[in-house]
């Protein structure tokens, strides 16, 4: 069940085009997993297209022969739903990804085992920060760790908890500076959250510490 | 001649979008059941004015916002058959279009900031040029390894090390402490960190 939601100042953002593109991709696909949310959105998008669209600026702009270059363009041939959509595999696990996120199924790295019990796989999805798929199997844990900037993350399958709070698929968690976390799975099947950052995170406790003069190649 | 139809500027300048949605939502029926061009030149008069005016204030850049404009009109000429009247509004829909295209913009172009200035001026050549995102992601090591790596270095280095990523303290502390100049923790400490680093290259 999903408890976590972007803020309605969130939800704006996203919708009139003015949130850091990154994190919008994460919010594109909690929208995409949470019906709530999708309502409000879909709302939200009504009024905020028309007030966008309603003034059409003043000044006579040519646009050439734009019109005539794209009814150049062919009609794209009716959309073939595969028999299934792409899906991330690890270790024999198939895991169906939010929509928004399945066009990037093909730019996903080789999974590095990183610690006992957590896999990492780097995405590229553009932007200025790092996106990657994190799988917790059961009882692995990322070391505690603060974050330089934001860290907006998506729980696709399965449940953790970090000290803070317990997080089900579906949930949307937004992290900067402030918090302090351990992400830790207990769940039999682990779990797979979807991450970007904007920052290398800041390592905070035992020998993960070491890692912090590197953080750049980690997270 | 359908592609020389002029665009009524005067006339369409005051009509809001939830006005003429039903008429828009005709146009681009016909575009998708006929790729029918009066029918586009209709769509495209009303919205490419109004898109521009939305993507220049997104992107502040006059050749970004017709990259975008573009863009976007495209894909409804050539995905008009996804428009469904049932679900929105013509605006809500060109309108969504853009804002996701803009977000994929967004991402490719910080993804290659250093080219940011020839972006400004050659915007066409820049799109061509290589994805620059090779994430040197295989220089991955586990904590274990780290520990491993971390046991080889010397122990004087390992001991200002210790103090001061682990510990925590301050390179004046760990000078007090062990009773050396702090001009010497600081050599130790980027000796240490250099072979780390070394170490953790070689590590493959």
């Amino acid at each position: 069940m999903i408890n976590l939601h972007p803020t309605a100042q969130q939800l704006m953002t996203y919708v009139d085009g003015s949130m850091e593109p990154m994190m919008a991709l994460v919010v594109a696909c909690h929208v995409d997993m949470c019906a709530h949310c999708r309502a409000k959105v879909e709302q939200l998008q009504l009024t905020i297209s028309d007030n966008a669209f309603a003034l059409e600026s003043q000044d006579n702009v040519s646009f050439g022969d734009m019109m005539a270059s794209i009814m150049a363009l062919p009609a794209a041939e009716p959309r073939v739903r595969p028999a299934s959509p792409p899906t991330l595999e690890l270790d024999g696990r198939s895991f169906v990804l939010p929509r928004p996120l399945r066009r990037f199924v093909d730019k996903t790295g080789n999974w590095s085992h990183l610690l006992g019990n957590l896999w990492q796989a780097p995405v590229d999805i553009g932007g200025g920060g790092k996106a990657q798929f994190i799988f917790m199997e059961k009882g692995g844990r990322v070391p505690e760790h603060t974050h330089r900037g934001n860290e907006t993350t998506l729980v696709i399958d399965g449940e953790f908890s970090d000290g803070l709070g317990h997080y089900d698929s579906g949930d949307f968690i937004h992290m900067d500076g402030h918090h302090v976390h351990t992400p830790r799975s207990d769940a039999d099947e682990g779990c797979l959250v979807f991450s970007v950052v904007d920052k290398p995170l800041h390592f905070t406790s035992g020998i993960a510490r070491l890692l912090n003069p590197f953080s750049q190649l980690f997270f | 001649m359908l592609v020389g139809i002029p665009l009524d500027n005067q006339q369409r300048r005051s009509v809001q979008p939830k006005d003429c949605a039903d008429e828009m939502a005709h146009h681009l029926k016909q575009v998708a059941e006929n790729r029918c061009k009066a029918a586009f030149s209709q769509v495209f008069g009303y919205f490419a004015p109004r898109l521009r005016s939305f993507a220049l204030k997104q992107t502040g850049n006059e050749a970004l916002a017709m990259e975008l404009v573009q863009d976007t009109l495209s894909n409804v000429w050539q995905k008009a058959h996804l428009f469904n009247a049932e679900k929105g509004s013509p605006s809500t829909w060109i309108f969504t279009i853009a804002r996701n295209i803009r977000y994929d913009m967004l991402r490719k172009q910080q993804n290659r900031k250093e080219d940011i200035c020839a972006d400004d001026l050659w915007p066409v050549l820049c799109e061509q040029t290589a994805d620059p995102n090779e994430v040197e992601m295989d220089e991955q090591i586990t904590l274990d390894q780290l520990g491993t790596l971390f046991e080889a270095l010397p122990e004087k280095q390992k001991v200002v090390i210790e103090a001061i990523y682990i510990e925590g303290k301050s390179q004046q502390e760990v000078a007090d402490q062990l009773d050396i100049p702090l001009g010497t923790v600081k050599s130790r400490t980027r000796l240490a960190l250099q072979r780390l680093k070394e170490m953790l290259n070689d590590h493959d």
